[in-house]
């Protein structure tokens, strides 16, 4: 009777303390109102990321993003209307896991945030989103590629990366205009696609845009990004249907099989044209994969290597982190100006005012893009679109519209066949 | 709970007679309404972040005690138990967001859905009389196979998943509460315990006696005239049904499922972790395991946020929290074997 | 839980497996019902896609793939025929070695190929310390506290390569690696490299166990440890060396394949299930049994995609694993029981 009567109390203990030992909140008691300056002064800003797991490379620069816009904003005298008070970034490790994040975003909101940037990973985003919705907290999105986030009617979340609705839309607009002007219509394309919902939600915007344009589309391509071993099989469908060029969209590893697929079949097309593809812009990429990726064109969301302020950006985050500066830290660095933005309008610390003012906004930006920030009632970025890069000479270079340009669209720019 | 000798001889006597032996059950029934006396308070004491752990705890201990039963008492190692899980989670989801159907009422169905899975794949596993790790493999292929044909399926929104609308007020009838609501937690309390004393009550009754024997001894077992087969079958549906609850909960609690969320491996490892560390085949082994596992990932990053001095070049690379949490699992299962209930019952039955 | 008899080889065996003792038989029934299920997948592939070519290549990238598959499961099946140990941590492991590669090419300068020595070795030694150090206690418990340390340890290598290396990709490439021609189809050389690294390693293994002292007392050892220790088999001496030659083959596994993924800490989590089935499906313990059913997992995988368009080919996967599974409970090799 005595044993089972511990076990009992054992239990309770453990439930119990096991739930309070948790991460504790730094002070604040949990009938505190949201946000608000801190007793230190400083106002709280939360970057929800996955720091570990498989998309840490990209999380972590998304982090470091957030921290030197902080600094930045700092530096130059901090939120002026609240009387210069200082920024604080409180970083958070996402794991790449929907409860992690989401009982981080809670714990975020409980420690005084008065906004939140991230998540990178769209089943994550979800999932702080509502959390951000039901705490009345503005979540401001860097990097996440699912539309039915913000079609859920949540007035707390905005989104500065365009949809992928104007993703493919503008790259197959793109395609039209680039192939047009080197003298090689495009009359066919292939689309390889990643079958997720990132991967399908491109291919179906860029279909419609494309068989607008008198472009037909097919055959269509899915592959499974997660386990896909090898695309050759793949590409010598794309050959057998003799296409003018191939559109591939997904994510980094998939876009490096893609292009070692491209180099051991030699699918025969004018171009390899990526749609918001996780590789073909990146530095690394032709780094990694040399010769086979000369000539790779990606449409995609990008910081504008031709302003300054991005330049200076760069050269910071180069110089602090030793690491050559990619599109979604830039982003995290816009989304945590927009709420440094939103604070300055609002004059004040409250949440809810603070997610007024940022629904108003308008603010220049790092990313190329149509216009200044500026969200619409679903909180979409209405001016973000995509531009279009080319891998030449070994390096990722901004070549369409001409107003972004740093060099000309090589078209058509048939993969070369060379020794790795 | 479970010696060989006892179980075999209890089930004997059963097939001979229709009264059972004497069996202390009615104390364990003592103690979980005690706890849950205990822990009602909790969620009013508790502030929002540390709430959230809490009900996470006892989603995780639902799903567990829903794999203990068909594993730990029933001796059939399930290494897909995301399939009831995610059954229950689209199911849930499904029903609320194409037909607005309550929650509760998906719960149900999804308990239906799991159960009669759980028999189907029961039926052609043993059937084909696949053991051991052959069976857990072939239990993990059901739930990737789930998973890849609902992220193929437009029946259930291929891979985007449901999100569930949020309400403009509280509904008991919709389960959906302001956040950090104690609601949330007592529902999932009221639920753990329905699933604890459920499981007492099998284990009392005979298709849980016949159960353990069979286990520990199927061809004695056999020989004896049960009905081996029938009794695992039940054991299956019963584990399904359980962790399908969990699987409905929460996704009103996160509010969004996804294939992966639903039907992933990492769901299936979960419900295997709590029990391993409380002690498998026990009654309170998944509690004790989800309350010491659910908080200790929390516990770890909290730790490591602010690093040391000497371990601060470590800062801005992720994964420290991950490595001690790994750590600290190998510590815990190589220390003690049979998990925290399993190590202390082994020291009082000695005395 | 019980632990079913079966698993430990039964002496009356009729099926050919290389890790009991005894001359190895082909089993010519089994073999003629695989093929004739692949020319039928194939037919219908071809009927699908309505390309020769496009069926040549998935035949070809499937057996080339396959055998990838069949490598990273080698050493996985023999840890777990004759320790019983199912190794979560073999998918952890492989990154490391992949990560070694990497250094080993980058940091040293040395060619690909020569890095293989090196790896081996290093992960031989590794996989000896984990045995003695972590495993040893664990040997005869049940499976899930065997995938609770494991699963530990592969959190740890993974956790401590992102710890050490960051979460950049990086990549390994094979000098002079280039698209070869084969049977109508296109492969890389380096591709092609790993799957004849793949046959010369269970060629290694089988001689090992078939033709020497030590592949005898590890055979010994899988049939029944206790017999093994009564004609004086030091059977600890032998889990440790079982469990670092299965390491081994992961690092040998890692270097082979560093040319042909991008390299990041959890670049090996998605071979680890991938490596169960295989295993599984070729009998647990069974070396070239591994080699097969990789073989088999590829085609399936490559043929299930033009068979099934707009499905993941994983789900080709495990249908055929299931009812490979159904058809014959103990893998296509393993031992009946």
């Amino acid at each position: 009777m005595r044993k089972t009567w511990i076990a009992a109390v054992a239990c309770a203990l453990s439930l119990g303390l096991a739930a309070c030992g948790g991460s504790a909140p730094s002070g604040a008691a949990d009938d505190a109102p949201a946000g608000g300056v801190g007793p230190d002064g400083t106002i709280k800003i939360g970057s929800l990321h996955p720091l570990s797991g498989a998309a840490a490379a990209d999380g972590q620069q998304m982090d470091n993003g957030a921290r030197l816009a902080v600094e930045a904003i700092n530096e130059a005298g901090g939120i002026k209307s609240l009387g210069g008070a200082k920024l604080e970034l409180l970083s958070a490790d996402t794991q790449g896991k929907p409860e992690v994040g989401q009982s981080e975003a809670q714990r975020l909101v409980q420690e005084g945030a008065v906004g939140l940037v991230g998540t990178y990973q769209s089943a994550v985003t979800a999932n702080v989103s509502a959390v951000a919705e039901r705490n009345r907290v503005p979540l401001v999105i860097d990097v996440s590629t699912a539309d039915s986030i913000l079609q859920q009617g949540y007035q707390y979340t905005f989104r500065v990366q365009p949809s992928s609705t104007v993703l493919g839309a503008k790259g197959a607009q793109y395609l039209n205009e680039v192939a047009t002007a080197g003298g090689a219509p495009v009359r066919s394309v292939a689309i390889l696609h990643e079958q997720g919902p990132f991967g399908s939600a491109i291919r179906d915007s860029f279909t419609a845009e494309a068989e607008r344009l008198g472009i037909a589309v097919g055959p269509v391509i899915a592959y499974d990004a997660a386990s896909v071993p090898d695309l050759t099989t793949q590409m010598t469908q794309v050959k057998a249907a003799g296409v003018d060029v191939l559109v591939v969209t997904g994510y980094y590893r998939d876009g490096v099989l893609a292009a070692q697929a491209v180099q051991t079949v030699q699918p025969g097309v004018a171009a390899v044209y990526g749609v918001a593809n996780g590789a073909f812009d990146l530095p690394q990429f032709p780094a990694e994969v040399g010769q086979a990726g000369e000539g790779f064109f990606d449409a995609n969301y990008h910081a504008d290597m031709t302003k300054p302020e991005t330049q200076e950006l760069a050269r910071r985050f180069q110089e602090r982190f030793g690491d050559p500066i990619r599109t979604g830290a830039v982003l995290a660095y816009d989304a945590v100006r927009v709420i440094a933005h939103g604070l300055e309008t609002a004059g004040s610390a409250d949440p809810e005012k603070v997610r007024d003012a940022i629904a108003g906004a308008e603010l220049d930006t790092l990313l190329a893009s149509g216009g200044p920030i500026a969200f619409d009632e679903r909180g979409e970025n209405k001016n973000a679109i995509p531009i279009l890069m080319q891998v030449q000479g070994g390096a990722v270079r901004q070549v369409h519209p001409g107003e972004f340009a740093e060099a000309e669209p090589i078209y058509p720019a048939q993969p070369e066949l060379a020794t790795r | 709970m479970s010696a060989p000798a006892d179980a075999t001889a209890a089930a004997s006597a059963a097939a001979r007679s229709d009264a059972l032996p004497r069996q202390p059950w009615n104390r364990p029934l003592a103690v979980v309404a005690v706890l849950t006396v205990l822990l009602v308070p909790l969620p009013l004491v508790l502030p929002g972040a540390q709430e959230a752990v809490a009900v996470r705890v006892l989603i995780f201990a639902l799903l567990s005690i829903g794999w203990n039963v068909m594993s730990g008492f029933g001796g059939m190692f399930s290494f897909g138990h995301a399939a009831y899980f995610g059954l229950g989670a689209y199911t849930t989801a499904w029903l609320l967001v194409e037909r607005g159907v309550s929650p509760w009422i998906g719960m149900a169905a999804g308990m239906v859905i799991a159960a009669a899975f759980a028999v189907v794949i029961g039926f052609l596993a043993l059937r084909y009389r696949l053991r051991g790790a052959y069976f857990a493999l072939a239990t993990f292929a059901f739930a990737e196979m789930l998973r890849l044909w609902a992220i193929g399926s437009d029946f259930v929104n291929r891979a985007e998943g449901y999100h569930v609308p949020l309400l403009p007020e509280s509904s008991w009838w919709y389960l959906q509460f302001e956040p950090g609501s104690p609601n949330y937690f007592w529902i999932a309390l009221a639920l753990t315990v329905a699933a604890l004393v459920v499981s007492i009550l099998f284990l009392r009754s005979r298709a849980g006696q016949f159960t353990l024997a069979a286990r520990d001894d199927a061809e004695a077992a056999a020989s004896l005239g049960i009905p081996v087969m029938r009794y695992k079958l039940t054991t299956m549906a019963l584990a399904g049904a359980i962790s399908s609850v969990a699987g409905a909960f929460y996704v009103q609690y996160y509010l969004f499922v996804d294939p992966d969320l639903a039907f992933g491996s990492s769901q299936s490892i979960q419900a295997i972790l709590p029990a391993v560390i409380g002690g498998v085949g026990t009654i309170w082994g998944p509690v004790i395991g989800a309350a010491v596992l659910g908080p200790l990932s929390d516990v770890t990053a909290t730790i490591l946020r602010n690093p040391p001095p000497f371990l601060e070049f470590l800062q801005g690379r992720g994964g420290l929290d991950v490595i001690l949490y790994g750590l600290l699992l190998i510590v815990i299962i190589r220390l003690l074997p049979k998990g925290i209930y399993g190590a202390l019952q082994e020291r009082w039955s000695r005395r | 839980m019980s632990r079913p008899a079966e698993d430990v080889a039964a002496p009356d065996d009729a099926a050919a497996t290389p890790t009991t003792a005894g001359a190895a038989r082909v089993p010519w029934a089994r073999a003629t019902a695989v093929v004739g299920v692949l020319v039928v997948a194939v037919a219908l592939a071809y009927l699908q896609s309505g390309s020769g070519i496009v069926v040549s290549q998935a035949v070809v990238t499937g057996i080339l793939v396959g055998g990838v598959y069949g490598l990273v499961a080698m050493g996985l099946t023999l840890i777990f025929g004759v320790l019983d140990i199912v190794n979560f941590a073999h998918g952890a492991f492989l990154a490391l070695a992949l990560f070694g590669t990497y250094w080993l090419v980058t940091a040293l300068g040395l060619h690909p190929l020569v890095a293989l020595a090196g790896n081996i070795v290093a992960m031989f030694v590794l996989g000896a310390l984990v045995q003695r150090g972590v495993l040893a206690g664990a040997m005869d418990r049940p499976l899930e506290n065997q995938l609770l340390i494991t699963l530990g340890l592969a959190m740890i290598i993974e956790n401590g390569l992102l710890l050490f290396f960051g979460a950049d990709p990086r990549s390994v490439a094979l000098p002079g690696d280039r698209g070869v021609a084969i049977l109508g189809a296109v492969a890389d050389l380096s591709r092609i490299l790993a799957f004849a690294g793949a046959l010369v390693l269970a060629g290694a293994l089988f001689l090992l166990l078939q033709r020497t002292r030590l592949g005898t007392a590890i055979r010994a050892v899988a049939a029944s440890s206790t017999g093994a220790e009564l004609v004086g088999i030091d059977t600890r001496r032998i889990y440790v060396l079982t469990f670092a030659i299965g390491t081994a083959c992961a690092g040998a596994a890692g270097t082979l394949l560093a040319p042909l993924v991008t390299i990041e800490p959890t670049t090996g989590a998605q071979f680890t299930i991938i490596a169960f089935v295989v295993v599984v499906l070729g009998g647990m313990g069974n070396v070239v049994g591994a080699l097969v059913s990789g073989l088999v997992i590829g085609l399936a995988e490559q043929l299930g995609g033009l068979l099934l368009p707009g499905q993941s080919p994983l789900l080709a996967v495990f249908i055929v694993f299931v009812l490979v599974l159904f058809l014959r409970p103990q893998g296509l090799f393993g031992r009946s029981g």
